[in-house]
């Protein structure tokens, strides 16, 4: 059980927030409040795991709210999700580990994925390091990335990267349904991902390998790298070698 | 020949530039007549005032006729026209200029009758031709700093012309999604897929956020780079898909080496709100919307294209979709002169195509992103 506790001024918020969970079998509301105040007290007295935390509130905002917990020496800070319609603190709630930042008015959908992500965490067993929070050595690669597509704005987990296509400037980012363009060049993006996740199969295509069906060989020698989700990826000739190789000590 | 342009200073009117010209001399020779007498001369007043009057009032008067006649030229010399014609004639505007004083004043310089006309004059030439001449380059360059004042004014009245349009343009993106035909007909949708599909209902919700999101947050730019203007393109053609879903096809289709491009924001808006109200709503039949872009040697074409209802040429329809592409009209010609275009055609009864062509130009910035990268 993932045991929660929802912070935000407006009533119908919570409530909405209330009625999505109630869905959601492994998380327990463990208490609701509307003020800063009373939420570094309900935290302090239920310790839950999760904090759904509105940034405006009356008295104070979200981040004091987070830097009050987190000098508490004796315990964890909670995982939060920031639910708000301000998109400005994005990147702040990014860099202090926030686990998801939903732009109300929010789907059911990223709730849900947004959830899915902390039981992952839970999993791992990682605590959540909020702002204050003792430093980490710096993994080599980028296992979270933040950035904004089509008004949205997405924490998004590179587990759930599919495929990369390289369009000039760009790059198309493509996720379970959806695609996203971002201003980055795919030589950069591969130096910044795992290669024991992705792998670079084209000039113009990284694909994670979690994700790959298998490779499929064409009668001119080039190959096409067959997605569980069935799309098919070009590969070029000088990097067959590599997937059938990692493929197979995989 | 004068240049056309607007925001001359008052004090080019002629009369005023002879009279203060003359007053300027006026002021000279009073200053020489204090002096002289300073020094123990005492001399005849007025052929003081006389003689420096008139060179001034000659000097006005050819300076005017400069300005008049040469203005333009003078704002628009290079170096080397400078050196080879102005220089060659400030010496002959001197020297004519003297040449006429000396004639009209036959009793100067004082004390002097017996000489002749061409020793009066080459002892003038001597000792007052460097002096004329500057007299000629000061009003050179006040022709010249005129013209840069008149630039200076003129691209700031652009730019505020850009800034009342582009606000124009956020104003009728703002109205675009608050108006009857979108907003309430979106929260129509909203309602009744609440009963039948929560999600999808979730869904339009957000979609509808996001695109009031993206049109409160454009900054105050005049152009953005096309990746920023597709994205809400993207998000409108999107959710407009769900109102027609089933009998309309749509596609929007740029080339990648293209999303860099600046074009003026809120560029493509109007037509495809156009395409939607006046072609695809008007019609039960299927109809699809095409959105393309493609690079043309230096030139950026965009095409809208949608079959529906064609452009009824005769009917009182055209009028109303003027103002929108007005607006889009006088901001690609305040942005790019005579280099773009915006051109509306019916390929036939019920295909309208709406084609932009625009100079291709790269943003130089790079562009403030959101986008970080983090462990976990």
């Amino acid at each position: 059980m993932i045991r929660a506790v929802l912070a935000d001024d407006e009533v119908l918020a919570r409530q909405k927030l209330r009625q999505l969970l109630k869905d959601v079998d492994d998380v327990e509301i463990v208490g609701e409040c509307s003020t800063a105040a009373e939420t570094i007290e309900l935290v302090r007295l239920t310790d839950p795991q999760l904090l759904f935390l509105d940034i405006r509130m009356s008295d104070m905002n979200g981040f004091d709210v987070l830097e009050r917990l987190s000098s508490d020496a004796d315990r964890t800070v909670p995982h939060v999700i920031f639910v708000t319609a301000n998109d400005r603190y994005a990147v702040r709630a990014f860099e202090i580990h926030a686990i998801d930042y939903l732009l109300k008015p929010f789907t059911p959908e990223r709730l849900h994925g947004a959830v899915q992500r902390v039981r992952e965490r839970l999993l791992t067993g990682e605590p959540a390091q909020n702002g204050t929070a003792k430093k980490q050595e710096p993994e080599p690669y980028t296992t979270r990335m933040i950035f904004k597509s089509r008004g949205r704005i997405l924490f998004l987990s590179v587990d759930d990267i599919r495929w990369i296509e390289a369009q000039e400037n760009y790059v198309r980012i493509c996720t379970g349904k959806d695609s996203h363009l971002l201003r980055e060049t795919i030589g950069s993006l591969e130096n910044r991902l795992d290669p024991n996740s992705f792998l670079r199969v084209h000039r113009s295509a990284i694909v994670n390998l979690h994700h790959v069906k298998e490779v499929k060989n064409e009668s001119d020698g080039d190959a096409t790298v067959v997605l569980k989700s069935g799309e098919q990826v070009p590969m070029s000739r000088s990097y067959r070698s590599k997937i059938q190789k990692l493929l197979k000590f995989q | 020949m004068q240049t056309g342009r607007k925001n001359i200073p008052a004090f080019m009117n002629p009369a005023i530039f002879i009279t203060s010209s003359v007053l300027v001399g006026i002021l000279f020779a009073f200053q020489e007549w204090i002096s002289l007498r300073h020094m123990g001369y005492h001399m005849h007043a007025p052929i003081f005032f006389e003689s420096w009057g008139f060179q001034f009032l000659v000097w006005g008067t050819l300076c005017w006729i400069m300005w008049r006649f040469l203005g333009g030229w003078i704002q628009r010399a290079r170096l080397v026209t400078i050196l080879t014609i102005f220089l060659p004639l400030s010496i002959a505007t001197s020297l004519a200029q003297q040449m006429l004083f000396v004639f009209i004043f036959h009793n100067l310089p004082l004390n002097h009758e017996e000489m002749s006309y061409w020793q009066r004059l080459s002892m003038y030439v001597y000792a007052e031709l460097l002096d004329n001449m500057l007299i000629f380059w000061c009003a050179f360059l006040l022709f010249r700093g005129i013209g840069y004042y008149q630039q200076y004014r003129e691209q700031r009245e652009a730019k505020t012309e850009l800034e009342i349009q582009l606000a124009n343009a956020k104003l009728a993106a703002l109205r675009m999604q608050l108006n009857p035909h979108f907003l309430f007909n979106t929260m129509n949708s909203i309602s009744s897929l609440m009963r039948s599909d929560v999600e999808a209902a979730d869904t339009m919700l957000e979609q509808l956020s996001c695109l009031l999101r993206l049109s409160l947050e454009r900054g105050e730019s005049q152009l953005i780079s096309l990746r920023e203007e597709l994205d809400f393109i993207e998000l409108y053609v999107g959710m407009q898909g769900q109102r027609y879903a089933g009998r309309l096809k749509q596609s929007v289709n740029f080339d990648p080496e293209l999303y860099d491009a600046l074009v003026p924001s809120m560029l493509l808006q109007p037509i495809v709100e156009n395409a939607y109200v006046h072609g695809i709503s008007k019609t039960d039949a299927k109809s699809s919307l095409t959105i393309e872009g493609k690079r043309d040697g230096n030139q950026l074409k965009i095409c809208v294209m949608n079959s529906g209802n064609g452009l009824n040429m005769k009917s009182n329809d055209r009028g109303r979709r003027g103002v929108g592409l007005r607006n889009i009209e006088a901001r690609l010609k305040l942005h790019y002169g005579a280099d773009a275009t915006l051109e509306i055609a019916e390929a036939d009864q019920r295909n309208v195509h709406v084609t932009i062509v625009l100079p291709l130009q790269y943003s130089t910035e790079e562009e403030n992103q959101l986008t970080r990268f983090g462990t976990q």
